[in-house]
Order: C-alpha cells, then sequence, then structure tokens
C-alpha cells in the first residue's frame, strides 16, 4: 500500500497516510489536510509541478521558501521547521529542499487536484487562467482553473449546452444531476457583449440567469463538475491522459446532502474506472457511506443495496459501478488536533473506545451531544423528585 | 435517601444490593468505566431480582449508583448490555418500557433519584451516533453508548 508519512510540518506532529482506492482525510480545520494532500501532489509530480511553474514565469531561484510560498501560497514558507521536518514516501526519504534546488525533468501529470477554492476559479461565469492569479495564490487554484479553462474552451467549442451532454457522465448520473442541483434548467454558453460566459437557464429559451444570480451550490458545483468533465473523457477509454491520482477537497461545500449523494457516487465512478481518490471532508454523510459500503461488503449485500443508498437507478451500468467499488480499497484518516497526530479509523466503529474514533473525527461529535441533550432531559422530565 | 437505602427499602429488590459492580456478571463488568470507582455506590442485577415475579416480562438489566464529584445525591445508571442492531431496536425499547412502568409503581422509592438510561452494546454496533433510531431512543430517554459506559467523574447537565 503506497503510504506517505510526515513529521513536523505546518500543523502536523506526525501523519502516516497508507492510502486505499478511496482515502477520505477528516479533522478539524487547520489540522493539515490540505498540506498533506498538496504534498502527495508534489510526491507524485514535482516535475510536471516545477515545469508548469516555470511555464507560467515563476522563479523561486533554488529556494525551499519561496518555492513553499508558490506551491502552497503565500506565507507557507513557514511549514518547513529545517531538521524538523521529514517526509517519507513509499518507504524512502524525501528532501525536499533538494526539490526546491534542483529542477525535475518534466513528466505527464498523474494526479488531478480539485482544491476547496474552486469557487474563485469562475470570474464572471468563466474560467479564470493561471495568469490571472497572483504569485501567492496555492498552485492547485490556479493549475485546475487552467484546466477549466482549457476545457471549456477547447473541448466544447462551439456547443452551446455543457449540461446535460449526451456524452459526458452516463445518463443516469445526468438524471440525478439535473433532479438533485440543476433542477430543471441547463448549464449553457452565452455571449454578454462579445464575452463568453457560462449561464443557467431552462432548455429551449433564452432565459439566462447569469453566475451571480446562481445557488451558492451551483455556483460550488460548476467547477466540480467540469472537473468530473476533464476526469472523464467523452471516449472509450475510462480515465485521462496519465492521470491515476484524484484529490478533491471537501466534496460537499454548498450542496444539500441530496446533492452530496450525487456527487459521492460520481466519486464512486472515479474509483471504479480505476483513479485512486482522495478525499478531505467535514461532513459525516461522506463517512456513512463509507461505514455502509464496508458493512454491505463484509454482509455479501448486493450491488442493489449500494444503489439504494444514493437512490440511484438500478441499472445494468450502475449494478456493474457498485460491484467494482464494492471490491475497493476504503480507508479513512483522522487529523487530531489535540496532539498533531493521524490515526486510522478505518473501520468506523461506531462502539470503539476511542472517541476520536467512535465520533469519527469529531464529525459526529455534535450529534452524539445532542442526542446525550435530550435522551437525559427525556429520562428524568418525569421522575419523582425526594422531598 | 442513598441508592443504597432505596434499594433496601424496596421489597421486590432489597437483598440484591452489591457493593462496587458486584451485581454485574463478571463478562459485563468491562462494559462499565466510572472515573473514580469509590465512588461507585453499589449495583443490583434487576433481571435476576425479578425473574421469578415476572418471568415474561421485558426486564431491564441492571442498575449502578454513581456520587458525581459535582452533585449532592447519588445518581442512577440504568444499564441493558444488548446486542446492537435493528432487529434488537424493539426487544430494547420494550425494556425500557417495562423499567420505566416498574418505577413508578414497584420502583418508586428509586425514580427519585437523577439517573440515565444507558444501553450499552455486547458486541459490535450497527448504528451510528446520527442515526435516526439513535435519535428515537434519545426521545425516549435511551442513550446508545458503543461498548463501554464511561462514567464521569462530574455530570454534565
Amino acid at each position: 500500500m503506497t503510504t506517505l508519512k510526515i513529521q513536523n510540518l505546518g500543523q502536523i506532529k506526525k501523519a502516516k497516510l497508507s492510502f486505499g482506492d478511496l482515502t477520505v482525510l477528516v479533522g478539524p480545520q487547520a489540522t493539515g489536510k490540505s498540506i498533506a494532500l498538496q504534498l502527495l501532489k508534489l510526491m507524485v509530480d514535482a516535475g510536471q509541478v516545477q515545469h508548469e511553474m516555470a511555464k507560467y514565469g515563476l522563479d523561486w531561484e533554488h529556494s525551499l521558501p519561496d518555492f513553499l510560498d508558490i506551491y502552497f501560497g503565500e506565507g507557507m514558507r513557514f511549514i518547513w521547521q529545517g531538521e524538523r521536518t521529514s517526509i517519507e514516501w513509499e518507504g524512502m526519504p524525501v528532501d525536499l529542499p533538494q526539490i526546491a534546488k534542483r529542477k525535475r525533468p518534466n513528466k505527464d501529470e498523474t494526479l488531478f487536484y480539485i482544491p476547496a477554492q474552486r469557487v474563485l476559479t469562475l470570474r464572471d461565469g468563466w474560467p479564470r487562467p493561471f495568469t490571472d492569479y497572483t504569485p501567492g495564490d496555492p498552485f492547485a487554484v490556479r493549475e485546475f482553473s487552467e484546466k477549466l479553462r482549457v476545457l471549456v474552451e477547447q473541448e466544447f467549442g462551439a456547443s452551446v449546452d455543457l449540461f446535460p451532454q449526451e456524452r459526458r457522465l452516463k445518463r443516469e448520473f445526468r438524471d440525478l444531476l439535473q433532479h438533485h442541483v440543476f433542477s430543471s434548467f441547463h448549464l449553457k454558453v452565452d455571449k454578454f457583449r462579445s464575452q463568453k460566459r457560462l449561464v443557467l437557464g431552462p432548455e429551449g429559451t433564452r432565459v439566462s440567469l447569469p453566475y451571480m444570480v446562481w445557488s451558492a451550490g451551483q455556483r460550488e458545483f460548476v467547477p466540480l463538475l467540469l472537473g468530473f468533465y476533464w476526469l472523464m473523457p467523452p471516449t472509450k477509454v475510462s480515465t485521462r491522459d496519465k492521470i491515476s491520482w484524484v484529490v478533491l477537497e471537501e466534496l460537499e461545500m454548498g450542496l444539500h446532502p441530496r446533492a452530496i449523494a450525487v456527487v459521492l457516487l460520481l466519486v464512486l465512478e472515479l474509483v471504479a474506472r480505476g483513479y485512486r481518490v482522495c478525499l478531505s471532508t467535514h461532513s459525516p454523510q461522506v463517512l456513512d457511506a463509507i461505514w455502509a459500503l464496508k458493512h454491505l461488503r463484509a454482509n455479501g449485500a448486493d450491488a442493489h443495496a449500494v444503489l439504494d443508498i444514493f437512490e440511484a437507478e438500478n441499472t445494468q451500468s450502475m449494478r456493474k459501478l457498485a460491484d467494482t467499488v464494492m471490491k475497493k480499497v476504503l480507508k479513512v484518516f483522522y487529523f487530531d488536533r489535540e496532539t498533531g497526530k493521524t490515526r486510522d479509523i478505518s473501520k468506523l466503529d461506531p462502539s470503539a473506545e476511542d472517541e476520536g474514533h467512535s465520533g469519527w473525527g469529531g464529525l459526529a461529535e455534535f450529534s452524539g451531544r445532542a442526542n446525550r441533550a435530550v435522551a437525559r432531559s427525556a429520562a428524568n422530565a418525569e421522575r419523582r423528585i425526594s422531598k | 435517601m442513598t441508592f443504597k437505602n432505596a434499594v433496601r427499602n424496596t421489597p421486590q429488590l432489597k437483598e440484591t444490593w452489591r457493593p462496587g459492580l458486584g451485581a454485574l456478571r463478571a463478562q459485563d463488568r468491562p462494559h462499565v468505566d466510572p472515573s473514580d470507582p469509590r465512588q461507585l455506590k453499589g449495583s443490583v442485577d434487576v433481571d435476576s431480582a425479578l425473574q421469578k415475579k415476572e418471568p415474561n416480562a421485558h426486564r431491564w438489566d441492571f442498575a449502578i449508583g454513581y456520587r458525581h464529584a459535582n452533585r449532592r445525591g447519588d445518581c442512577i445508571y440504568w444499564v441493558e448490555i444488548h446486542t446492537a442492531n435493528d432487529k434488537e431496536v424493539k426487544v430494547v425499547l420494550n425494556k425500557l418500557r417495562w423499567l420505566r412502568n416498574w418505577l413508578v409503581g414497584s420502583g418508586s422509592l428509586l425514580d427519585q433519584f437523577e439517573r440515565d438510561f444507558v444501553w450499552i452494546s455486547s458486541g459490535a454496533t450497527s448504528f451510528t451516533l446520527g442515526a435516526p433510531q439513535v435519535k428515537q431512543f434519545a426521545e425516549l430517554g435511551l442513550q446508545h453508548k458503543g461498548r463501554v459506559l464511561r462514567i464521569p467523574s462530574e455530570r454534565q447537565p
């Protein structure tokens, strides 16, 4: 199993991550989940990252602090703690200062990164190019934004409708997205004073709702949808180019639980296609799904039971997806703020003695406290008070 | 009144009070973890005590007395150690209904104490903290506590 070990990097004191086919990172804000995921990108794509940076005129002059500020974002040079920091990738020590010092040969990209800040990648409804950002903006955001720009400008060309598109995503997914995210609207390209832009509007009408009047969830979802388009090209090949890893930060942002369920199903589609997917999340729904998948597998349940969780159609194609996913390795890691360490909570045991585990890295903690308060009030409401 | 006195003055239980967790079977004791064992005020095997009198009833398992650092009186943890899955929900809720009826009748001395009704899982648990079943238990006054009931030094509201 591929492992990444980190010591003393940013908020992380000690992390050991062994990646499955689907790996989920949970934990409070600012515990190092994003640093770990961006580091993963650097581990598998150092040459490509350096090449992209240089292509857009970014020069870190062999300096590690400058490299960290460009790659992770302004001010992030301080995550490096000199000799105290150590990184191990696939059992081998990694010399990060050396990576910054010496340019690596450019290789094909193998990890596609969908950052948490994806809503910032559209300006007035059109993806921003890499150079539209400041040098202090994280590389992952700039690169994702550039990919979306290339996608809508080159792959969709003159086509008017971006969603739904017959050759993009399975029909079952399109139906779910139409229902839970877009209502009856289509995602289209139109022009406003010669400027192309993405708009939402009912099918077959000239009505168009520009970006600023979309719901928060739609603004969050459209860049994510374009990311899924990138990863699922309309060809017989199931994956894009040499991409084998996908990082998706906080898939739940701005979305109603029903829409989250569809996005989760799309994530499972990525896993079924052979991508190794890493998520970070603050949504207990994601862990509910992982927990259910593990139990359904252990109980020998059939694909229909999996699809039922997601309210997905029981078609041959979806059953195949569910069957494939049931065989995959699912991992969950908790970034504990108190200790600065990670814990493998993949068993997701609700009766685990360790509260960090049974409370699923804090995601179920609030529910637990609410349940206790209500149960206690109900238990004591009618008791006879001694006089 | 203390937990011990209330048990001794409850005719159906009077000889069944045991110090500490003594009323629990050896295999059940690891399911209860008091922060200060010296503050345990005894325990009662309710199920066994009432077996003859109510053989067909859904009898509750145990009562455990505890004195929290921030309480003047004893508190009772009414504990049911039972398999935790969907099939058993009805059984445990029937037991809770029986216990609450018993408390307003024959067990009325014990009905005065601050308390928790707790379902401890004897093995694996098939519902999560956010599950609708757990919300249903809460509304009925029942807490589901995984495999171990930890009794803290101070009792929260």
